[in-house]
């Protein structure tokens, strides 16, 4: 009995052999391989994820360390590293193409409601993952974009303060937090994320390719089999894609800032380039509509996205034949596009500071050791730290209790 | 008749079990994680350094470090602060966070203000908002001096 017979005997091969081979559509085009490849990324994800971890460390004193170790040490490190961050930025690019395909040929309308709300909850997950991958390196992009980040939930009515304590851990971040945040990032989003995209591709397996509008009731079942033809195509996809991500990954060196520091003021925050959007916005409310910009505008933008299936009740078209839906469509890609680039190009802030130049004097005038006092210059700016030692503050108590 | 009887009772005895079971597993796994946010954060005095080295100051950025518990750890906690000296024994001394979303605010000598890099928030020098998003001011600390050293009250 050869091993394809014991198979066939034990699992319903021929059923998934025949259901591989169904055919598509007819009108199908390049478009329809995004889903597969923001697949593929997943996957390439998971998988530079699982080795990243092993040489990773989620504690505040050794996480920059590690990811110095692994980007400087470690045999094809800085490559696993490139791939998995910019991976994750490829992944939004792919994953938003894939929503703005959908949109295109309106493929979320019925019976295929579902299948979109799963994708939207998908794109959640995916921005998920870029937040709380980005606290992982601990440098001060790490830390400050995480500050503000937490900060916006923080705004949130009602519940706001709540939620950031929950998602910190407690009232700073810190060590609760890092390691909350790994966990999300390495275990919770990753378990979401594909119990979502089984659901997704399960529901996009039963109701079929949506196709294009162009096709007749009769040319959807028409077009060529899943299996080869548009998986052969889907793979020329992720070939070409990885090369691309492979020579991204060797020639442009994954950033890592200096160790995150709470007190560098000198420091500019600014968030990935996918919240760059965001973080423009938050300029424009001011005082007391602040809570539009943080909570307002992206609930109720996530909101409509979420069920834009049950808001457009227009026939199935493509979407320049949907005036309303092109207008939606052109305004919100071109605000998120503005902003972004508003927000990249946001000059950096310029101070002008006494920097009041001291010299640094041991206090000899108090009893106990006498500890010198730091001055550091940043930027210009003058940083003085005068803190007195347990021993020098007993001292200097015992001076005034004399004098008394 | 019977059969169909026996049947509902048990899906409702299955439900029910089965809830039991998420209610009594996910009750304390919920508590388990969102127990930070339950915690009330202490607040205590924490010196800046001999008052007399920081007379005359006029916005002096200070650094200062202190202990505090972050989960399992014992950290060392960094803070910086802009440090005035307003007379007779009396200090002004600012937060350097934003009351917006947390940037650090810079004073700048010329305008007179403090500057927040993040969202363009501009806070005078009595920490009020003049321009950008901040609902709130500048959070100002308590001070006090106790045998010549100036504290602040980190909470």
């Amino acid at each position: 009995m050869t091993i394809k017979q014991f198979l066939n005997e034990r699992l319903p091969l021929g059923e998934f052999s025949a259901h591989l081979r169904k055919p598509l559509p007819k009108h199908i085009n390049l478009l329809f391989s995004l889903g597969s490849l923001a697949m593929f990324l997943l996957l390439l994800q998971a998988a530079t994820g699982a080795f990243l971890a092993f040489y990773y460390s989620p504690s505040p004193e050794h996480a920059h360390n590690a990811v110095t170790y692994i980007s400087t040490e470690v045999p094809f490190g800085a490559f696993v590293r490139g791939l998995h961050h910019w991976g994750a930025s490829a992944m939004v690019i792919i994953v938003v193409l894939h929503l703005l395909r959908v949109v295109l040929y309106s493929s979320y309308k019925a019976p295929r409601e579902l299948t979109w709300i799963f994708g939207v909850l998908l794109l959640l997950i995916v921005l998920g993952f870029g937040f709380t991958g980005y606290l992982l390196p601990w440098d001060e992009k790490a830390y400050w974009a995480t500050v503000v980040g937490v900060e916006i939930a923080s705004t949130a009515p009602g519940l706001g303060d709540f939620v950031a304590k929950v998602m910190r851990g407690g009232a700073e971040i810190g060590a609760v937090t890092l390691s909350r945040f790994y966990a999300l990032h390495t275990i919770w989003l990753p378990w979401l994320a594909f119990g979502l995209v089984g659901v997704h591709l399960f529901l996009v397996r039963y109701y079929g390719s949506s196709g294009t509008p162009k096709n007749t009731p009769e040319e959807m079942k028409t077009g060529k089999p899943f299996y080869p033809h548009q998986v052969f195509e889907d793979v020329v996809g992720m070939l070409i894609l990885f090369v691309i991500l492979a020579a991204v990954a060797i020639f442009v060196p994954v950033p890592l800032e200096d160790v995150a520091d709470p007190t560098n003021a000198d420091y500019d925050p600014r968030p990935e380039w996918y919240f760059l959007f965001l973080f423009q916005l938050l300029k424009y409310f001011q005082g007391p509509f602040e809570v539009i910009g943080t909570f307002v505008i992206p609930t109720v933008g996530m909101l409509l996205l979420l069920f834009l299936p049950f808001l457009d009740r227009s026939e199935r078209a493509v979407l320049w034949k949907r005036p309303i839906a092109l207008t939606v469509t052109s305004v919100s890609v071109i605000g998120i596009v503005v902003l972004t680039i508003l927000g990249g190009t946001s000059k950096k802030l310029e101070t002008t500071d006494a920097a009041v130049q001291e010299t640094s004097q041991p206090t000899e005038q108090i009893q106990g050791t006498a500890t010198p006092d730091t001055e550091t210059v940043e930027e210009g700016e003058a940083v003085f730290d005068f803190q007195l030692t347990e021993e020098e503050i007993e001292g200097a108590r015992a001076v005034e209790e004399e004098a008394q | 008749m019977e059969k169909r009887g026996r049947r509902s009772f048990l899906e409702i005895a299955t439900a029910f079990i089965g809830g039991i079971l998420g209610l009594a597993a996910g009750i304390p796994l919920i508590g388990f994680a969102i127990s930070p946010a339950f915690k009330k954060g202490e607040s205590k005095w924490v010196d800046l350094g001999l008052a007399d080295r920081l007379k005359n100051s006029r916005f002096k950025k200070v650094d200062y470090t202190f202990t505090a518990k972050d989960g399992w750890v014992k950290a060392t906690k960094k803070r910086s602060v802009y440090v005035t000296d307003t007379g007779n024994g009396k200090w002004s001394v600012f937060s350097r966070t934003c009351s917006h979303l947390g940037c650090l605010v810079r004073w700048d000598e010329q305008k007179e203000s403090f500057l927040c890099p993040c969202h363009g928030a501009i806070f005078d020098k009595t920490g009020a908002v003049i321009a950008g998003p901040p609902p709130e001011p500048l959070q100002k600390l308590e001070t006090k001096v106790e045998a010549g050293i100036l504290y602040v009250k980190e909470t």
